[in-house]
């Protein structure tokens, strides 16, 4: 099925994310000036502090009264309101189109429905995948007039990279180098491993989201009878006879992937969260996200 | 363990079946062919593969449930080819004749576990057959009066178990020796005995065959049959006290004192070791009539009357009712506690009497009890050329006519007196020896024929003796009877002389058809050689007339029907009698199946279908003209006890054993060969193994 924009973002989702703003705790330097305030002090009409006024300063903002009671050169600081570096990382691999819907499209969705939050309150938005290479940027988008240039974007995403988890992250921060929030939205199903993947990240000290996408049919196999699994990426086979406690030693197998990548994520001051792609963007962004503090 | 087993498959096809198992091993292992699936990633299900392989012998034995499912099919299919069994002891020889009893007593229900003696025989009978092998055939023949084959010798083993289920109870009664001689017969077709001198040879030798016979053995011990090759097993069934009550005797009579009115007697027999108290309840066209309690003592038999008074024509039945000390309350065979009979019309006999002037003849007829039994007409001889004689004849509207001094052209249907004359035909005038010429002049002949006078004549002949048994004659004294003149009688055969006399026999009766002519050599009033009528006889003048009169116009005109047609046993042929010119009658049996029945070349009408105890309908077009009852009335058969042993200890009382020609035959109680089948309950296993796993297959249980 074509995703179409309607369907990364249905009229209704995008009147809910309206009233939502992108959070991030962490404070960080933006390069142009946002609706977030800033460490930075700047022009704006919050007070923040005084400082003796040294040559060069800009006579604005002299406080006037001050030098009329004290006969010394104050300076009035205000705090400075900046925009906030948003990135959104979708793996692309082929793992990801699998299920219905996939869970390449419900990243898409989830990637829309945040990269709008961001637009509506004029963030920087830009949206990557795992498979560019580290001199190949996405575009940069600010401003709700971009919506539409992020959903055709999105739209042209499409499941068959081959980059490694690693390589991708790594290509990722080598890529942006700045602080902001990162949204990295993938399966994890690497056999090499998520960890050194994240490990990247958190290198970066950026304000990391990991939200783990599974589809039904990975969360509760619905298989029988004697089976060949063929790995739709290396073509990897596993040969099951399908039993009850193979089952019940999938699922817990499968329980403590997620469990150790949420542990993993934890400790490193990331945070995790585990999607079902039966579970709407809407719901998902509405709930889970906004109890996870990603957005308010 | 042969008795465990009974090989059902020849070696080869064993063989085939042997390599199932393997077949399967071989599908499971060599070509199990994985269904290719594809998942986004192999990584999870890697790692749970790895930790289920710790303990992997017996995940390997819990992966192939179904392999192991479909072995344990096999294998139980196998088992039961082997037919396993127990309590059984081996088939004795390779021939066998299954004799099964299905006469009445065989209803009798007192084996447990059975419905009835017959079932229990036809269970016995199935698990011989069961124990079969391949090479072995059997016959069965049922039999009751009459032996049935029921299946002729084959080796199908299905075949004779469904034949045998086709036996059903009869209300016969039993004969084994017939049903030997059939076996015999059908065992040994082709034997063909010769005889060469004193010595009989046969031709083919014998084929020995082992005879089982299932029976109550209430039959006599069968005489002058001779076994041969026969080897005979006896097995009785039925317990040596069951106890019986029944009706073993059912009429309908004229009363001693009023000829007019009806009786009916019923007799109820005991056949227990315990006087019983006896309700006999008599019902007409199925509503109540009368009721009457009756003693009957042990091992005897009572009998009860009932006033008929006017009752009307109908079907009679009388009811046993009893209460006795069995769980039950009823007796074991209750099919003999019901008996029929048939209640007719009365209709008073129409008699004619031809004469030109017999005073004595009028005087003797002229009585009132005379008159009841008929309704009789005197007419001149000249009548016997009229229109109306000749059709009433040949309708048989009178059941008497009496010739006096006359003789009619041809025979009419009804019972005949001939006075002083001979019936017309050959029978009477010595058979063959009269030509027919004779026999076309007495046609055209009326009154005196010329035929008469070639019979042999006597004058003054002495009487000599008299049949004072026959009713004819019964309490007429003869003694001082003196005749002038009389013909000599040539009775036909099959006749009986009434009187002899010195010159030879006087007086016959003899049958014709289904009628009697009786004839007197003598006239009571002749006509001498002048013309002028003289006495012939003295015999008017004694005591001895009148009563041979109304003995005559009861034989002959009435009151025999009721007795005639009293009871027929089932099976026996019935005569019908009609009165009119009709060519179908329509018989109604019990369970109301119409039976058109015509006349045969004799001029009658022959029943046959008399299978059904209970009272049949005569119909002529829509209208009752008579009923029969058809009983069996078996005192063999209602005594159910199996005979005991004679004269052994009284502790250790066993069934009698039977006796077929000079052979004795033991009673093989108990030690019947038969044999628990367990091939069904494990080919049931089979299916249940079948069900299950498909049940796993398609609805994913886990184990």
């Amino acid at each position: 099925m074509p995703v179409t924009e309607s369907n990364l973002l249905p009229p209704d989702l995008m009147a809910q994310l309206e009233r939502l703003e992108l959070v991030t705790r962490k404070v960080f330097r933006g390069r142009m000036k946002g609706e977030r305030r800033s460490k930075r002090k700047g022009q704006s009409v919050e007070f923040a502090d005084f400082r003796s006024y040294v040559p060069g300063d800009d006579l604005r903002s002299l406080d006037w009264n001050l030098y009329a009671r004290l006969d010394k050169l104050i300076i009035k600081l205000f705090l400075e309101e900046e925009d906030l570096h948003f990135f959104t990382l979708i793996d692309s691999s082929l793992s990801m189109g699998f299920g219905t819907p996939t869970k390449l499209e419900y990243a898409k969705q989830l990637a829309a429905a945040l990269g709008f939050v961001g637009l509506i309150r004029t963030d920087r938005v830009r949206i990557e995948t795992l498979g560019q290479l580290s001199n190949q940027h996405g575009p940069v988008l600010r401003g709700r007039k971009s919506v539409w240039r992020m959903l055709e974007y999105l739209n042209s995403i499409e499941a068959g990279e081959t980059t490694s988890l690693a390589t991708g992250v790594k290509n990722f921060c080598l890529r942006n180098a700045g602080k902001g929030i990162v949204v990295l939205i993938s399966d994890l199903m690497d056999k090499a491993g998520y960890e050194s993947a994240l490990r990247f990240l958190v290198s970066q000290r950026v304000d990391v989201y990991v939200i783990q996408v599974l589809s039904q049919e990975e969360i509760d196999p619905d298989v029988k009878g004697d089976l060949k699994l063929v790995d739709v990426e290396d073509q990897d086979i596993a040969e099951i006879t399908v039993s009850a406690p193979l089952l019940a030693r999938y699922k817990s197998t499968l329980n403590a992937f997620v469990g150790g990548a949420q542990e993993f994520c934890n400790r490193r001051g990331m945070n995790y969260l585990l999607a079902n792609n039966q579970t709407p963007v809407k719901d998902l962004i509405g709930s889970y996200l906004r109890r996870r503090g990603l957005v308010r | 363990m042969l008795e465990f087993f009974y090989n059902t498959l020849s070696p080869w096809q064993w063989g085939l079946l042997a390599l199932v198992p393997p077949a399967i091993l071989a599908l499971y292992f060599l070509k199990l062919k994985r269904q290719p699936l594809e998942v986004p990633s192999t990584y999870l299900w890697k790692r749970s593969i790895e930790d289920m392989h710790v303990n992997s012998l017996w995940q390997r034995l819990r992966q192939n449930l179904l392999l192991f499912l479909q072995l344990l099919l096999v294998a139980l299919a196998m088992l039961a080819l082997l037919r396993p069994g127990w309590e059984s002891s081996k088939l004795d020889g390779q021939r066998f004749i299954f004799l099964v009893d299905n006469s009445e007593s065989m209803s009798s229900t007192d084996i447990d576990g059975a419905k009835n003696r017959l079932e229990e025989a036809k269970k016995l009978v199935g698990g011989l057959i069961d124990q079969m092998d391949s090479g072995m055939t059997a016959m069965l023949v049922s039999f009751a009066d009459t032996p049935q084959v029921v299946q002729e010798f084959t080796n199908n083993r299905r075949l004779l178990r469904e034949r045998l289920e086709t036996i059903e109870p009869t209300v016969r009664g039993t004969d084994l020796k017939g049903a030997l001689e059939l076996a015999d017969g059908l065992a040994n077709p082709s034997r063909m005995p010769i005889q060469e001198g004193d010595k009989e040879i046969d031709v083919v030798e014998a084929q020995p065959a082992t005879v089982y016979i299932f029976s109550d053995g209430r039959f006599e011990n069968v005489k002058g049959f001779s076994l041969g090759n026969l080897k005979p097993y006896y097995i009785p069934l039925g317990s040596l006290e069951a106890k019986n009550l029944a009706i073993t005797a059912f009429t309908t009579r004229r009363g001693d004192a009023h000829p007019e009115r009806r009786q009916a007697f019923v007799q109820v027999a005991n056949f227990t070791e315990a006087a019983h108290k006896a309700t006999v309840e008599l019902q007409l066209d199925g509503s109540f009539l009368d009721a009457k309690e009756v003693d009957v003592p042990a091992n005897e038999s009572a009998g009860v009357v009932f006033a008929l008074a006017d009752a009307p024509p109908g079907k009679l039945m009388a009811k046993l009712k009893y209460e006795l000390d069995t769980p039950t309350k009823h007796d074991v065979l209750e099919q003999d506690d019901i008996g029929y009979a048939a209640l007719n019309d009365q209709k008073p006999g129409r008699v004619l009497v031809v004469t030109p002037g017999n005073v004595a003849l009028e005087v003797a007829l002229a009585t009132e009890r005379a008159h009841k039994l008929g309704n009789i007409e005197f007419q001149k001889p000249d009548v016997l050329t009229g229109d109306t004689y000749k059709r009433d004849a040949e309708s048989g509207a009178y059941s008497l006519i009496v010739y006096d001094q006359c003789a009619p052209a041809s025979a009419p249907r009804s019972n005949t007196l001939y006075i002083g004359r001979v019936p017309p035909g050959r029978a009477w005038r010595g058979g063959d020896k009269a030509d027919a010429k004779e026999d076309s002049k007495s046609k055209s002949e009326v009154g005196k024929a010329a035929a008469d006078e070639a019979l042999p004549k006597t004058s003054g002949p002495q009487i000599v003796d008299w049949d004072r048994s026959h009713p004819i004659l019964a309490s007429v004294e003869l003694g001082n009877v003196e005749i002038a003149d009389s013909i000599v009688l040539q009775p036909p055969p099959g006749a009986t002389v009434l009187i002899d006399s010195t010159a030879g026999p006087i007086a016959a009766v003899a049958p014709r058809d289904s009628y009697q002519d009786a004839v007197l050599g003598f006239e009571i009033f002749g006509q001498g050689v002048d013309g002028a009528r003289t006495a012939n006889t003295n015999w008017p003048r004694m005591l001895s007339f009148p009563t041979f009169c109304l003995n005559t116009l009861e034989y002959l005109a009435g009151g025999t029907e009721d007795s005639q047609l009293a009871s027929t046993r089932p099976g026996q042929p019935v005569e019908l009698r009609t009165t009119g010119k009709v060519s179908e009658l329509t018989v109604v049996d019990p369970s109301k199946k119409e039976h058109a029945v015509r006349r045969t070349a004799q001029d009658v009408f022959q029943f046959q279908n008399t299978s059904e105890v209970g009272v049949y309908d005569v119909k002529r077009g829509d209208q009752v003209v008579e009923r029969f009852a058809v009983n069996l009335f078996d005192r063999q058969e209602s005594d159910v006890r199996v005979r005991p042993t004679q004269g052994g200890e009284a502790s250790t009382i066993q069934p009698a054993d039977i006796k077929i020609g000079n052979i004795e035959v033991q009673a093989t109680l108990g030690q019947t060969p038969s044999r628990f089948e367990a091939w069904k309950i494990v080919l049931g296993c089979a299916l249940f193994v079948l069900i299950l796993e498909w049940y796993i297959y398609n609805r994913r249980v886990y184990l």
